[in-house]
């Protein structure tokens, strides 16, 4: 807590802060206001640089493509909440069931990816993916479900599964650990007194454990929307946003307008839209949990 | 009796499912490493079978042709000097926010929450275009700023919160005997914060290693990249041959997965702690 013994003078403390607040506001407040300047102007890059006002911006709300990629981004989000955070779910209630063996070595093992770069995962799955020699259609070969095969990351149909499988894989494992911890915090009492009441496997999951994890899960579908807002790396190698656009992503879209047709103020309008998108959808998502009970 | 059967049915079940999930994560992974050693013949004939004799010339041409060597010494580089960075400067901006009521402490406070909810892709184009302008974009360093950064608001939180829960008399005893400012910090509280230390090593290390966007955009020179676009252009010029690809992704796994398997429990912690927090 603040002392009141130790009382450096103001000066000392603000020379101590002075680095951290500096490379701070160097790299990402001063850039959130360039880029707010750079929306209002049609600038690609050269010494040209012409002030258009709004034009930027009216262009982003009719732009079908900024919206399509939006969609996408929804799209990630909604199968990573099934796919993540209800998946994790399935795996803690068994975790905390009695019935498994070698609990912690599942649990490093299921969290490994998550540690391993998204640029890998993306190579991975894109090889696994492949038609000829590829881990999936291997698999359903061999189970007789040679039917099922397809060129994964070619259908626009459904290349938005495609690409969110491997997102999927990779942090189950994150969702899982966030979880156990919370487990870990119930109070052994609560599980006492069930075991009395004859509350025992699955029933105890459902019954007890779920419900107290009321606030981890709020956090966890939190992250799980802020993650994939920003998903950018897994489809950049995957797909690009391809086939067409069929799986562009804000982030991509707002790479491909900057960085390969250098509308360098059109991109920083993208930006400014993806930063009003994404702290909505965040604000949204506390609103609706948390109006229930007045914390969070 | 009955009921006992049924226990040990559900049993098998439970543990055969999750034997079964946890393969689904791991093969793959498993599968690439030993792909990697295997001929491009070999992997072509059956994609699934064990290599027959381990074969490192996958790993040599990653090295030579694609010199992923180059791109591993500058991940390392970053990610170093970053880290070790991030550590310090969290440090000390904790340190303040945490012990005083400094003036501006609420707003610095709040500068540094408000970076957690940020989405790093909004940046991407002003910060090119501010590098350009600055003639920062292709240093040796270039990527040292955005990492720290980055890496910075939950460097502050995790420290912020773990110097609350320290007792503040060593210092104040510290202080009546004359001890300056900086050996306070740097000599009675630094080394009480060590847990904390090592939590936030591991994360802003594999954060580091395993950052893409930015070096993506601030780094044209191919002797100054990182693995990660290494990575990407390497594919680029082989496409068809996959093992040789897969020794490259062996090698760019290989740092985070050591570290994983020697301190996997410092890392689940870190990166549950850190998320939650923030």
């Amino acid at each position: 807590m603040a002392s009141k013994t130790l009382r450096p003078k103001g000066r000392v403390i603000a020379a101590y802060l002075a680095p951290g607040l500096l490379i701070y506001c160097f790299i990402v407040i001063i850039p959130l206001i360039i880029s707010l300047i750079y929306s209002f102007y049609n600038y690609s890059g050269g010494a040209s640089m012409k002030f258009i006002g709004l034009k930027n911006y009216q262009y982003l709300i009719k732009d079908m493509d900024f919206w399509n990629s939006f969609k996408n981004n929804l799209v990630i989000i909604l199968l990573s909440m099934v796919g993540q955070v209800g998946i994790a779910l399935v795996i803690t209630a068994l975790m905390i069931s009695k019935l498994l063996k070698f609990k912690a070595i599942h649990r490093n093992i299921i969290f490994l990816p998550v540690v391993v770069s998204a640029i890998v995962v993306g190579f991975l799955w894109t090889i696994m993916y492949n038609k000829d020699y590829g881990l999936l259609n291997f698999v359903l070969k061999s189970v007789g479900l040679g039917s099922l095969i397809r060129p994964w990351l070619d259908n626009p149909k459904y290349v938005m599964f495609s690409v969110s499988m491997p997102i999927i894989w990779q942090y189950i494992g994150f969702y899982l650990v966030i979880f156990l911890s919370a487990v870990q915090g119930i109070s052994p009492d609560i599980y006492e007194s069930a075991d009395l009441d004859g509350a025992v496997g699955i029933k105890r999951s459902v019954y007890i454990t779920i419900p107290l994890l009321k606030d981890t899960l709020k956090v966890a579908v939190m992250l799980c929307i802020a993650g994939n807002m920003k998903i950018f790396d897994h489809i950049y190698v995957m797909t690009g946003g391809g086939p067409g656009t069929s799986s562009m992503v804000m982030a991509q879209y707002a790479y491909i307008n900057s960085f390969i047709m250098f509308k360098l103020g059109y991109g920083s309008a993208i930006s400014i839209g993806i930063l009003v998108l994404s702290l909505t959808l965040i604000l949204l998502s506390r609103k609706l949990w948390g109006g229930k009970d007045n914390e969070a | 009796m009955k009921h006992k059967i049924i226990t040990l049915i559900s049993q098998i079940i439970a543990n055969l499912f999750m034997i079964m999930f946890s393969i689904t994560c791991i093969f793959p992974l498993v599968w690439m490493l030993y792909s990697s050693m295997k001929t491009q013949q070999e992997f072509s004939l059956d994609i699934i079978s064990l290599p027959k004799v381990l074969h490192f010339d996958n790993f040599i041409a990653a090295i030579k042709v694609g010199k992923m060597h180059m791109f591993f010494g500058n991940s390392l580089f970053n990610s170093v000097i970053s880290v070790i960075l991030i550590i310090l400067i969290g440090f000390i901006v904790a340190y303040f926010l945490s012990r005083y009521n400094f003036k501006l402490r609420n707003a610095v406070y709040v500068l540094f929450l408000f970076g957690m909810l940020v989405p790093v892709h909004s940046l991407l184009i002003p910060l090119f275009i501010q590098f350009k302008v600055l003639h920062l974009l292709d240093q040796r360093f270039t990527l040292i700023f955005p990492y720290v950064a980055f890496g910075l608001p939950m460097a502050v939180f995790l420290f912020e919160s773990f110097i609350k829960s320290t007792p503040v008399e060593i210092e104040e005893a510290a202080y009546l005997d004359g001890g300056s400012t900086s050996t306070i910090i740097f000599k009675i509280v630094m080394p009480v914060c060590r847990p904390v230390i090592s939590t936030i090593l591991i994360l802003s290390f594999l954060n580091s290693w395993n950052e893409f966007p930015f070096s993506l955009i601030l780094l044209r020179k191919q002797s100054l990249k990182t693995i990660p676009i290494g990575l990407s252009n390497f594919n680029g010029q082989y496409t068809v041959n996959y093992p040789q690809l897969m020794a490259a992704m062996v090698i760019a796994v290989l740092p985070v997965i050591i570290i994983y398997l020697l301190f996997s429990k410092r890392v689940i912690e870190g990166m549950t702690a850190g998320s939650v927090k923030g």
